[in-house]
C-alpha cells in the first residue's frame, strides 16, 4: 500500500515523514523520530505508558493512528526539558521518589503535564482522577501523588 | 494458532472533508471495506487485536470539522455532534447543569485520554451492553439523527441497538447528531465497576424522574451490562409512574427492574449477582433523586 | 547510630534524572543495523500432541527470513534444577498449556513477522486436559507427565516437635480451607531483547531482573562457556519475581535466529501475551488445622498446602519450600506439620513473586489465629503478642533471628487511636468501617546455595572518582542508590562520585539475581567490602607519607586523615593521584564478597536458614464496606516495618507503599478467570490492579533495630509488607461484616453474596 507523506511539529521541531497509512503515533515517535521516551506498556489505550499531548490534549498514542499527526504540534518526554533544566514536574518526579522502574513515568508525567496545564491547583482527588488513565505498578502512587502536588506549587511558586 | 499482535494490519486511510463526502465514500461500503471512526478508542484496539477485520480503508471523520459541537437551546433540547468528545460533553456547562446524569456517565469512561479522544457518537455507535452514555441517553429520550445514501432518518435510541456491537446503522450511514429532547425533572447514572476508574460497568443504572408534590410524574429507568443491549426498564418504570413517593412501591419497582434484566454470567460478574445490583442500585438513584 | 553522611538519608534516586526525561533506554528501545524482527506463535490448546507443522507458507512470505519449530533446538530443555528440566524453548512434542510456545518467525520488520506467524500450520491432536489441582490429583485424571505420578511436580514435608501432642494440649482446635488467587507481578514493561550472535559469542540485550539465570540457560543452550555469553542489562521495567528472574522462548529463538542468520533480532512481547500465558504467582489451597490453649498460646499447626503449578515445574520447589520454612515466623510454634504439593495442570506456570510461598501460608495463618482468638474472646493484639517471638530467636526448624521489631511494631499499630477506637463502629447508610491488623515476617537476603553470594568490583580512578561493577540488579527497587550509597560512605565520597554501571555480564561479576530480598543486604555487603579494599590499599599509600599507622588513616567528607591529627589531611582525590601515579604502576581495584558462610541448609527437611536476617511487619488496616454491593474500599493502611536500619528511608517508604498496593490488587481485585485453562480476562482493563483512584492513604513507620548481619544494620524491605496487607484487610473486612472471608481475591460479589446468606440465615 501506498505511503503517505505527513507534517507535524514535535516538541518544537517540524517534521516531514512518509509513512504507511497503519502506523501509530506512537510507532512513528518511537521508531521513526527515535524519541523512546514514551513507552508501549500495553498498546491498547489501558495503562497511559505512551501518553504524550497532540493539539493540547493528553492522549494514548498507541491509539492514535500517525496520519492523524498532520498538521499537529505534539509535546513528548523528551519536549519537556528546557535546555539543561528540568521542567518542575521532572523535577518534583526526581526529588520526591516519583519512580521506581520508571517506565510508566514519561506518560505518568505527560499527564500531570495535561492536568497542571488545566488546573494550576489540584486537589489530592484531581491528582488521582488526572493520572488514573496511568498504570503504575511500583509506586503504589502516593509518591507520584505527592511530587505531583509538589511541582504544582513550585510552578505557582512562579518557576 | 495464537498470535498476540502488536501492529496494526495494513489499511488505507482517507480523511474527507465534508459530510457529503464520507457519505460518497460510504456508498458502495460493505463486509467493513469502509470502516468509519471518530476517537478510534473502540475501532484501533480492536483492529489491532484481530477480533475486528482489517478494513480497505479507514475512514477518519475528524476532518469533518462542522461535526463537533454541544448546543443548546429550550425548544430542541441538547444536540452532541457526531464528533463531540466524551470529555468535552462531560465538562460542558450546559450538560452539567441540565443533563448532569449525561455528564456523569460520561466522566465514568476510562480515562482522561480515552476522553479526550473518544466520542459519544462512538460509544452509542460501538453498541457494547455496557457503554455508559447509553443508558443515560436512553432514560432522556435520545434520538440519533443519521444519514445515507437514502437520505435522513431519525432513530429513537431505543430502536437503535440490536446486539452486542450491532446497530441498526446501515454499511452506508453515518450518525450525525444525537438529540436529547428537553424535559423536566433529575437523572442520576450509577456505574459499578471494582475500581473507581479505568473499568467497565458491572452494572450501569441511569434513572431519571419527574418528582411533583410527592409523585412520580415521569419515571424513566436505563439498565447498562444486563442484556445484550442497553435498555430500559418499562414494567418497573410504569409501577412508579403515578404513584406517591414511598418506600413499599420503590423496592417493587427495583425489584421488577432486576426481573426485566436479563444478565449473563461472564469473568466480570454472575447474572445472579447483577440483578441483585440492578436492584440495589434502581433503589439508590431513586433514593438520591428524591431526596435532592 | 553511627553518623553517617549518605547512609540513613533521604537520598534522591541516581537513576531519577534519566528516567524522568525518557533518557533511560528499556530493551525496546534498543534498536541495531540490519536487525530482524522475532515472532512467536503459541499454541491454541491447553494439552495437545503436536502431529505436524507446516512451515512452508509462512517461508514463502516475502521478507520472512526463517522459522523455527522446536525440533530446531534438538531436545535441550531447562528447568530451576537438573532434575526438573523439562521445559522447552518452543514445545517440539505436546503443549501443556494453551499459549505454550510453538514456531517462530524472523522477518524483516515485525508487521511481516505477524502476518508469517499467522500462515504456520499446525496439526495438534488435543489431549484431555486438567485444570483444577485437586482434581489433577485424583486416581485416572489425565497426565502430564509420565514421570509424574498423580501430578505431583514437587512435594515436601516438614515435621517439628509433636504436632498431634500439640493438638491434644489445646483448648480449641481449628480446621479450615483457605485459598489463595490467581495473580501476576504485573511489570509493565513487556518482556524484550535484542540478541546478537558473532564470532565472539551471544551478546543480549535484555529485560531481566537476574541477568545472570539467561546467562547460564544460554550458555547451556548453544553449547557455549560463559565467557562467550554476554547479557548486557538495559533499564528494567520492574521485575517482581517469575517471568523477568527466567529465560523465556523469545530469548532462545531471538539467539538461534542470529546464530542462523547472521543479524541481530529483536523481539518484544505484547501486554495480553504477558497475562495469557507468562508465570503468575501459583493459586493455593491451604487446608490449616491449628491448636490454641485458651489463653492464646498457639500449641501446634499442620498445613497441608495443594499449589497449581500449571504446566512446568520453574521455581516450584523453592515456593514450595518457603510456604512451609518461614511458618515458624514470626509466632512461637512449638509443633509443626507441613505437607506441600505442587501439582502439574493444563494451567500457565505458577512461579515465584515478590512474597514467594510465604503469603499463602501466612494468610491461613494469620488469619485462623484471629478466628481461634475471637473464639476464645482473646484480643487481636493480645494474641499476637502472646505468641510474638523477640530477639534473639531460634525457630524448630532452627532459622535463626538476631533482630526483631514485632513486638513494638504490634504496639504501635495497638497504641494508634484508629485501633484503640475501633469499637465506636461507625456506619454510614449502607457503609460499614471496618478495622484489622496483622503481622509477618520475611527473610532478606536470599541465599540458599554457595552460588548465590554476592561480590562487588571497585575501580578507583586518579580523579578520585570510583567505577563501582556489580552483578546486582536495579529493576526498579532503587538498589543501585542505595549500593552507591554504601560505597560512597565507605570511602567517604559524595554520592556523584561513585558510577555504578548496569550489569554486563563481561564486565560485573557474577550475581544470583534480584530476588529473595537479597540485594541490599548480600551485594551491599560485597560492595562494602569492596570500598573498604579500596580504603586499605589507598591507606597504605597515606601511612607511608604522613608514617602514620595504615588503620589509623580515615576517609570522610572527601578527605583523607589521620586519625587525632587533623593537620595531616589531604583530598580524597590527591591520595587517589599518589597511589595511581606511584612508580609500582599501581592498580587501585578493590574487591568484595558477602560472606556471611553458606549455613546448614536442608532443602528436603526445611531445616536452617534460608535467609540472612528476617524482617517484621506490623500492620493496621481500614476498610469501608457498602453492604449492599459488596463494594470494598481500603481507605487507610499503617505500616510498621523492621527492616533493621533504613539505608535511604523515602526508598524504604517508596518500596512499601508499592508492595502495600501489590498486596491490595492481590487481596481484592485482582484474578485471572480460566476457562478450560484459557485465560478470559488477559487485558489490564479486566485484569484489575490497583489505579491512581483506588489507593488508601499509607503510613510507613520504621522500627528500627540495628542487625549485625546487615550492611549497616539493614535487612528486607516491602516483601513483608506485601504479605502483611491481605490478612489485614480481611481481618478489616471481618471487623465490619463480621464474616470470616478466607478466599482471595475479596470481590464485591463474594461480599454482597455472603452478607446475603448471612440475612438470610438470620
Ligand atoms: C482502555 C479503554 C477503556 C474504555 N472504557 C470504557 C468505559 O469505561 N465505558 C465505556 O462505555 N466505554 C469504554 N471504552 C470504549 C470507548 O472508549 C468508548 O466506547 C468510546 O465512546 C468510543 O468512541 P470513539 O469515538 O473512540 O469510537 P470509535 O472507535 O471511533 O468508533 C466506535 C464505533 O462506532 C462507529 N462510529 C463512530 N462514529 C460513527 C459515526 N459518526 N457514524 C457511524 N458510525 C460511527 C465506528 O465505526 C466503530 O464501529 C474504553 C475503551 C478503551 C480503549
Ligand atoms: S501503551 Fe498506550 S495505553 Fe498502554
Ligand atoms: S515506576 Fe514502575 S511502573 Fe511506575
Amino acid at each position: 500500500m501506498e505511503m503517505k507523506t505527513i507534517k507535524f511539529v514535535i516538541n518544537g521541531v517540524k517534521q516531514e515523514l512518509r509513512i504507511p497509512p497503519w502506523r501509530t503515533l506512537l510507532e512513528v515517535i518511537r521508531e521513526d523520530l527515535k524519541l523512546t521516551g514514551a513507552k508501549e506498556g500495553c498498546g491498547q489505550g489501558e495503562c497511559g505508558s505512551c501518553t504524550v499531548i497532540m493539539g493540547g490534549k493528553s492522549v494514548n498514542s498507541c491509539l492514535v493512528p500517525a496520519m492523524e499527526a498532520d498538521g499537529q504540534e505534539i509535546t513528548t518526554i523528551e519536549g519537556l526539558k528546557n535546555g539543561e533544566e528540568l521542567h518542575p514536574i521532572q523535577e518534583a518526579f526526581v526529588e520526591h521518589a516519583g519512580m521506581q522502574c520508571g517506565f510508566c513515568t514519561p506518560g505518568m508525567i505527560m499527564s500531570a503535564k495535561h492536568l497542571l496545564d488545566h488546573n494550576s491547583d489540584p486537589t489530592l482527588e484531581e491528582i488521582q482522577e488526572g493520572v488514573s488513565g496511568n498504570f503504575c505498578r511500583c509506586t503504589g502512587y502516593t509518591k507520584i501523588f505527592e511530587s505531583i502536588d509538589a511541582a504544582a506549587k513550585s510552578m505557582k511558586g512562579g518557576r | 494458532m495464537s498470535i498476540f499482535f502488536r501492529r496494526l494490519p495494513k489499511f488505507n486511510y482517507v480523511k474527507p472533508e465534508k459530510f457529503s463526502d464520507a457519505l460518497d465514500i460510504l456508498r458502495e461500503n460493505k463486509d467493513g471495506r469502509f470502516r468509519v471512526y471518530a476517537g478510534g478508542t473502540d475501532v484501533i484496539p480492536k483492529i489491532k487485536e484481530r477480533v475486528m477485520p482489517a478494513p480497505e480503508t479507514l475512514v477518519d471523520l475528524k476532518g469533518i470539522s462542522q461535526l463537533n459541537y454541544i448546543s443548546h437551546d429550550e425548544a430542541n433540547g441538547l444536540r452532541i455532534g457526531a464528533l463531540a468528545s466524551i470529555h468535552d460533553v462531560s465538562q460542558a456547562p450546559v450538560v452539567r447543569e441540565k443533563y448532569p446524569m449525561l455528564a456523569q456517565a460520561a466522566a465514568s469512561i476510562a480515562s482522561t485520554q480515552v476522553q479526550n479522544r473518544g466520542t459519544i457518537a462512538g460509544n452509542i455507535c460501538n453498541a457494547v451492553p455496557s457503554a455508559d452514555s447509553a443508558p443515560a441517553l436512553l432514560c432522556l429520550g435520545g434520538k440519533a439523527l443519521c444519514e445515507g445514501k437514502e437520505g435522513e432518518r431519525m432513530i429513537d435510541l431505543e430502536e437503535f441497538f440490536l446486539g452486542p456491537g450491532s446497530t441498526v446503522l446501515g454499511d452506508d450511514e453515518l450518525l450525525k447528531e444525537i438529540q436529547i429532547p428537553s424535559a423536566k425533572g433529575k437523572g442520576v447514572y450509577i456505574k459499578l465497576s471494582p475500581r473507581s476508574r479505568m473499568d467497565l460497568a458491572v452494572v450501569g443504572v441511569a434513572v431519571f424522574a419527574d418528582v411533583e408534590d410527592g409523585i412520580f410524574k415521569d419515571v424513566r429507568i436505563g439498565l447498562g451490562a444486563v442484556a445484550p443491549t442497553p435498555m430500559r426498564a418499562k414494567t418497573s418504570e410504569n409501577r412508579l409512574t403515578g404513584e406517591s413517593v414511598g418506600d413499599q412501591v420503590i423496592e417493587e419497582a427495583a425489584a421488577m427492574a432486576a426481573e426485566e434484566a436479563k444478565p449473563i454470567d461472564d469473568h466480570r460478574a454472575s447474572a445472579k449477582y447483577r440483578r441483585m445490583m440492578v436492584e440495589v442500585l434502581v433503589k439508590r438513584a431513586i433514593g438520591q433523586i428524591i431526596s435532592h | 547510630m553511627e553518623d553517617y553522611s549518605v547512609i540513613g538519608k533521604r537520598i534522591p534516586r541516581i537513576d531519577g534524572l534519566a528516567k524522568v526525561t525518557g533518557e533511560a533506554k528499556y530493551a525496546a528501545d534498543y534498536e541495531m543495523p540490519g536487525m530482524l524482527w522475532c515472532k512467536i506463535a503459541r499454541s491454541p490448546h491447553a494439552h495437545a500432541k503436536i502431529l505436524n507443522i507446516d512451515t512452508s507458507r509462512a517461508e514463502s512470505l516475502p521478507g520472512v527470513k526463517k522459522v523455527l519449530t522446536g525440533k530446531d533446538f534438538k531436545g535441550w530443555k531447562w528447568g530451576w534444577m537438573p532434575k526438573t528440566r523439562e521445559e522447552e524453548p518452543l514445545a517440539a512434542e505436546t503443549v501443556r498449556y494453551l499459549g505454550e510456545a510453538v514456531a517462530a518467525v524472523a522477518a524483516i520488520d515485525e508487521d511481516t513477522a505477524e502476518e508469517a506467524a499467522q500462515l504456520i500450520e499446525v496439526e495438534y491432536e488435543e489431549l484431555p486436559g486438567v485444570f483444577d489441582p485437586e482434581e489433577a490429583m485424583k486416581e485416572g485424571a489425565p497426565q502430564l507427565y509420565g514421570h509424574a505420578k498423580n501430578n505431583i511436580s514437587w512435594d515436601f514435608h516438614m515435621d517439628f516437635g509433636d504436632v498431634e501432642k500439640g493438638f491434644k494440649e489445646a483448648d480449641l482446635v481449628h480446621e479450615d480451607r483457605f485459598e489463595t488467587g490467581r495473580v501476576i507481578t504485573g511489570y509493565l514493561e513487556p518482556p524484550a531483547a535484542v540478541a546478537m550472535y558473532d564470532s565472539s559469542g551471544i551478546t543480549i540485550w535484555a529485560a531481566k531482573q537476574s541477568p545472570y539465570f539467561v546467562y547460564r540457560h544460554l550458555a547451556a543452550c548453544f553449547g557455549l562457556p560463559l565467557s562467550k555469553v554476554r547479557v548486557i542489562q538495559p533499564f528494567i521495567g520492574g521485575g517482581f519475581g517469575g517471568t523477568k528472574n527466567d529465560s523465556l522462548a523469545g530469548d532462545f529463538c531471538s539467539v538461534l535466529f542470529s546464530k542462523l542468520l547472521g543479524k541481530p533480532v529483536k523481539f518484544v512481547y505484547t501486554m495480553e501475551e504477558v497475562l495469557m500465558t507468562c508465570r503468575r504467582r501459583h493459586n493455593m489451597i491451604v487446608f490449616n488445622k491449628m491448636g490454641m490453649k485458651k489463653d492464646g498460646t498457639i500449641t501446634g499447626m499442620h498445613s497441608r498446602v495443594i499449589a497449581d503449578g500449571g504446566a512446568h515445574t520453574a521455581i516450584g520447589p523453592l515456593t514450595m519450600y518457603l510456604t512451609g520454612c518461614m511458618s515458624t515466623l514470626p509466632y512461637k510454634l512449638p509443633n509443626f506439620k507441613h505437607d506441600a504439593y505442587r501439582i502439574y495442570t493444563n494451567n500457565p506456570i505458577g512461579a515465584a513473586m515478590r512474597g514467594h510461598g510465604v503469603t499463602h501460608t501466612r494468610f491461613a495463618a494469620e488469619l485462623q489465629m484471629e478466628m481461634m482468638a475471637e473464639e476464645l474472646g482473646i484480643d487481636p493484639v493480645a494474641v499476637r503478642l502472646k505468641n510474638a517471638i523477640s530477639a534473639p530467636y531460634e525457630t524448630i526448624n532452627k532459622v535463626t533471628v538476631k533482630s526483631c521489631g514485632l513486638v513494638e511494631g504490634i504496639e504501635t499499630i495497638a497504641d494508634n487511636p484508629v485501633w484503640k477506637n475501633r469499637k465506636e463502629k461507625k456506619q454510614e447508610g449502607p457503609i460499614a468501617h471496618g478495622v484489622g491488623m496483622s503481622a509477618t515476617s520475611y527473610l532478606g537476603g536470599a541465599r540458599q546455595r554457595g552460588h548465590q553470594s554476592c561480590a562487588a568490583v571497585i575501580r578507583l580512578c586518579e580523579d578520585g572518582s570510583v567505577d563501582y561493577l556489580t552483578g546486582a540488579s536495579d529493576c526498579g527497587q532503587g538498589s543501585d542508590t542505595v549500593l552507591v550509597q554504601m560505597v560512597a560512605e565507605e570511602l567517604g565520597l559524595a554520592m556523584e562520585d561513585v558510577d555504578i554501571k548496569r550489569v554486563d555480564t563481561a564486565m560485573t561479576p557474577c550475581d544470583a539475581g534480584s530476588y529473595g530480598s537479597r540485594v541490599t543486604v548480600l551485594a551491599g555487603e560485597a560492595a562494602r567490602k569492596a570500598a573498604q579494599d579500596v580504603k586499605q590499599q589507598l591507606a597504605v599509600f597515606a601511612a607511608e607519607k604522613w608514617e602514620a599507622k595504615p588503620e589509623d588513616i580515615l576517609f570522610k567528607d572527601r578527605q583523607v586523615s589521620v586519625k587525632g591529627q587533623p593537620e595531616k589531611t589531604m583530598p580524597f582525590e590527591q591520595l587517589a593521584k599518589i597511589a595511581c601515579y606511584s612508580g609500582s604502576g599501581a592498580v587501585i581495584l578493590g574487591r568484595g564478597y558477602s560472606d556471611y558462610g553458606i549455613d546448614v541448609l536442608d532443602f528436603e527437611k526445611g531445616i536452617g536458614n534460608c535467609g540472612t536476617s528476617y524482617s517484621f511487619t506490623s500492620q493496621l488496616t481500614e476498610v469501608d464496606v457498602d453492604l449492599e454491593t459488596g463494594f470494598l474500599k481500603c481507605t487507610d493502611m499503617l505500616i510498621a516495618h523492621d527492616c533493621g536500619v533504613p539505608l535511604n528511608p523515602i526508598n524504604v517508604e517508596a518500596q512499601n507503599q508499592g508492595a502495600a498496593m501489590q498486596g491490595m490488587g492481590q487481596a481484592m481485585y485482582e484474578a485471572f478467570k480460566m476457562d478450560h485453562g484459557k485465560t478470559l480476562n488477559p487485558t489490564l482493563l479486566d485484569y484489575k490492579m490497583p489505579l491512581a483512584t483506588d489507593i488508601p492513604n499509607i503510613e510507613v513507620v520504621d522500627i528500627i533495630t540495628e542487625d549485625p548481619d546487615g550492611p549497616y544494620g539493614a535487612k528486607e524491605a516491602s516483601e513483608g509488607a506485601i504479605v502483611s496487607v491481605p490478612p489485614s484487610i480481611f481481618t478489616a473486612v471481618h471487623d465490619a461484616t463480621g464474616i470470616w472471608f478466607k478466599e482471595q481475591p475479596l470481590t464485591p460479589e463474594k461480599i454482597a453474596m455472603a452478607l446475603r446468606e448471612k440475612k438470610k440465615n438470620g
